[in-house]
């Protein structure tokens, strides 16, 4: 089914739909909400569609969705037929999936924050998210360190789930945050297998896979 | 400068750049498709930007902000806003020397590349931060090495000091040994670049892994940072 | 205190956007290394849509003045004036202030940035260029003495989508002109209007030599896309710049040209760094006053 999805376009939540409706090739509609500098998030207008006044919000019939991980359920019970995505015949990798999307909200709680007063100067605890965010990237690194040695290519095994997508954002946008990935080889090999998937979209802080063009042949 | 491990070989695939720190020297680190790796100072000379921001096309790094091409000599040889143009001899990559060995990448900022001897048939285990001075966290990986199964009974050596090089060997003839090369980021950062010996199974690989992870935990506490 | 701060702190700088406090909020901030308070102060009279604003630096009122949908203040005792833009007044051009985006780089960096063509096939990919098109073709700069302002024209570049209004791609045309050493106007091809130009502006608030909080603002001829839409396409496009402009070395803008190599498409940044150079518009970049 095809849906409106209220946007914000440097959110890392709202890019986590949009980039998992472009892999799976789902049209959507956008509807631009002014969460920065209008506040157009916490209007009444708004808050009538969704009292968290929070983005994104999905909409579709009488659908209205209100958290990014239910988004891309939603979006990968209807549209991925092969169900490695959101892998419902796999007990062992689905409950993976649900422990790392629980995982990919905490990101948005510490690294998310942090990006928020680092780039857009909203007021927060910078040391203390700095810290928080630092102990996720840890156990995230951890995580995928793990992984790549037993031949594992993502979070939930050899396949990408959804809880890849939901964690990608805010670990990607990490730098945004003034938080690097050099000292996290795990997360950098995980970040770029990411990229390179067929029909990948980018967002600010996020660049396309310039490496997979063809190399300039030297000028005639 | 002496030369240092910057990173596993595992850890830098083909057609990959990282960075790297190596007190000030910044440095972009990269795979050239076929194989060949380089290490440049982090900055492309036309503006300015961190190389390992760029990406790399067959055998070049080409640079994120304007997509200048460098080839694994450090020579520009493609400015795309003049595409007609080639490029002066002058623009070129500040390059450092580099050695791969026993799965590692060394380089050094300043002079010759010397890796330290360790047998080349290791197999990877990670690469893993540690917020205090390379003594603590030499310090720590000597002590600590009970904590783990696999290195019950070991024998902690440091057998090389520039770069410091630690060598857990084991009292049995079956047990797996560790090598732990240091890479003095900053006084206030050290990454341990850790190897086993090819007898280690998956699950071992594994096991080392978390139990880097405990020793830093560990040392990290011990030298009073809480990251 | 040194020359390089002295010169700067004769400009104007933008700190607020018209009503963005609410009358009675306060919020803090940083001006050339100075702490200021800026309060939106109770309406005076009943017409007033907008509460003024009162700043002040280290605790002392300073000057403050309206323009271009922001609130600009001068900390120096011999304010030169504010720059004039034009389009400003024109009732038919639709005004966008598009908020505030802090930014770890030199001020002069976050300018030259804006005054450059070549890196739009790699930093907006899709958007603003794309490869194959990466050719900058011979364009014209010049300081314009009558004004003392840098002036750049005649530049062509390809465009698969130049402006949210835009269907397609198209030879888009520039004319760059820098007005103030922290400011920057560009005027393009609009897409509905192709007899008429777009203009955005960048204005560049220096919190200090190697951090400022960047205030694009856009006066355009678009009656079909929302504001959120418009807003929203030109955060797109600088948040794009953001992490190139962190990741620069030195962070200091260098005016000495042996330090960079500068191409024939870099004639504008070269202009700028000249004139900069002559100016003694030394705040955030490499060299000391002499």
């Amino acid at each position: 089914m095809s849906f409106t999805l209220h946007d914000y376009v440097l959110s890392g939540n709202c890019y986590k739909v949009r980039l998992l409706a472009q892999l799976l090739e789902v049209s959507y509609t956008i509807n631009p909400v002014d969460f920065h500098p209008g506040k157009a998030h916490k209007s009444p207008s708004f808050l009538a569609l969704n009292p968290h006044g929070t983005l994104p919000v999905l909409e579709s019939g009488d659908t209205v969705l209100t958290d990014s991980a239910a988004m891309l359920v939603w979006i990968a019970q209807q549209h991925d037929k092969q169900h490695t995505w959101w892998p419902i015949n796999d007990a062992e990798c689905l409950a993976m999936t649900v422990q790392w999307l629980g995982f990919s909200s905490q990101l948005t709680e510490s690294i998310g924050q942090l990006r928020l007063h680092t780039m857009l100067n909203r007021p927060a605890d910078a040391e203390t998210l700095r810290r928080q965010s630092i102990r996720h990237l840890r156990e995230l690194e951890n995580h995928l360190t793990e992984q790549s040695i037993r031949g594992q290519a993502f979070l939930c095994g050899k396949q990408p789930t959804v809880a890849d997508i939901a964690c990608f954002a805010y670990t990607a946008l990490s730098p945004d945050a003034g938080l690097e990935h050099t000292l996290y080889p795990g997360i950098r090999g995980w970040l770029h297998r990411i990229r390179c998937l067929e029909g990948f979209l980018t967002m600010p802080g996020i660049y396309e896979a310039h490496e997979t063009r063809n190399e300039h042949t030297a000028a005639s | 400068m002496s030369t240092q491990p910057v990173s596993l070989s595992r850890d830098l695939t083909i057609k990959q750049v990282m960075r790297a720190e190596l007190g000030d020297v910044d440095m972009a680190v990269w795979r050239s498709a076929s194989g060949v790796v380089s290490a440049w100072e982090n900055r492309c000379p036309h503006r300015g930007m961190r190389l390992s921001h760029g990406f790399v096309r067959g055998e070049s790094l080409a640079c994120a902000y304007h997509g200048w091409h460098y080839n694994c000599a450090g020579a520009c040889h493609y400015i795309p806003a003049h595409p007609e143009l080639a490029p002066p001899k002058t623009i070129k990559a500040n390059a450092y020397n580099i050695a791969e060995a026993s799965g590692i990448i060394w380089v050094n900022a300043t002079g010759n590349v010397a890796p330290i001897d360790i047998p080349s048939s290791t197999v990877p285990v990670r690469s893993i931060p540690i917020a205090c001075p390379v003594e603590s966290a030499l310090n720590g990986f000597s002590k600590h090495t009970h904590q783990s199964l696999l290195t019950q009974h070991t024998q902690a050596e440091i057998i090389a000091d520039t770069p410091y090089v630690l060598a857990l060997t084991p009292v049995g003839s079956n047990s797996v040994g560790v090598y732990i090369a240091f890479q003095h980021v900053n006084d206030s950062t050290t990454v341990a670049h850790i190897t086993a010996t090819d007898n280690a199974s998956m699950n071992d690989v594994v096991a080392l892994s978390r139990w880097a992870n405990e020793v830093r935990d560990i040392t990290e506490f011990s030298a009073g940072v809480s990251e | 205190m040194n020359a390089a701060l002295e010169h700067a702190l004769q400009d104007w700088y933008p700190v607020a956007m018209v009503g963005e406090l609410a009358p009675g909020e306060c919020k803090h901030s940083k001006l050339l290394g100075v702490d200021i308070t800026v309060l939106a102060n109770h309406a005076g009279n009943a017409t007033e849509s907008t509460p003024t604003i009162t700043v002040r630096a280290d605790g002392a009122p300073v000057d403050v003045q309206q323009a271009f949908d922001h609130w600009w203040v001068c900390l120096g005792n011999k304010p030169r004036s504010l720059f004039t833009i034009e389009e400003a007044s024109e009732a038919d051009r639709r005004f966008v202030p598009c908020g505030v985006v802090r930014v770890a780089c030199s001020p002069l960096r976050a300018v030259e940035n804006f005054l450059d063509i070549a890196h739009f096939p790699f930093v907006h990919t899709g958007v603003l260029g794309a490869e194959p098109h990466t050719e900058v073709y011979k364009y014209d700069v010049k300081v314009d003495e009558s004004v003392d302002e840098v002036i750049a024209t005649n530049i062509k570049f390809y465009q698969p989508q130049a402006a949210k209004s835009a269907e397609g791609g198209i030879q888009t045309e520039y004319i760059y002109r820098v007005p103030a050493p922290m400011a920057a106007v560009l005027y393009k091809t609009c897409p509905l209007k192709p007899d008429a130009l777009d203009v955005i502006a960048l204005f560049v608030q220096p919190l200090d030599e190697q951090t400022c909080d960047v205030w694009p603002w856009m006066a355009l001829y678009d009656d079909t896309s929302t504001q959120a839409e418009l807003i929203q396409f030109q955060q797109l496009i600088f948040l794009q710049d953001r992490s190139i402009l962190e990741n620069q070395l030195p962070k200091k803008l260098p005016l000495d040209p042996g330090q960079e190599i500068p191409t024939k498409a870099d004639y504008t940044s070269v202009a700028y760094r000249r004139w900069l150079k002559k100016r003694g518009a030394y705040y955030g970049a490499l060299e000391v006053h002499p």
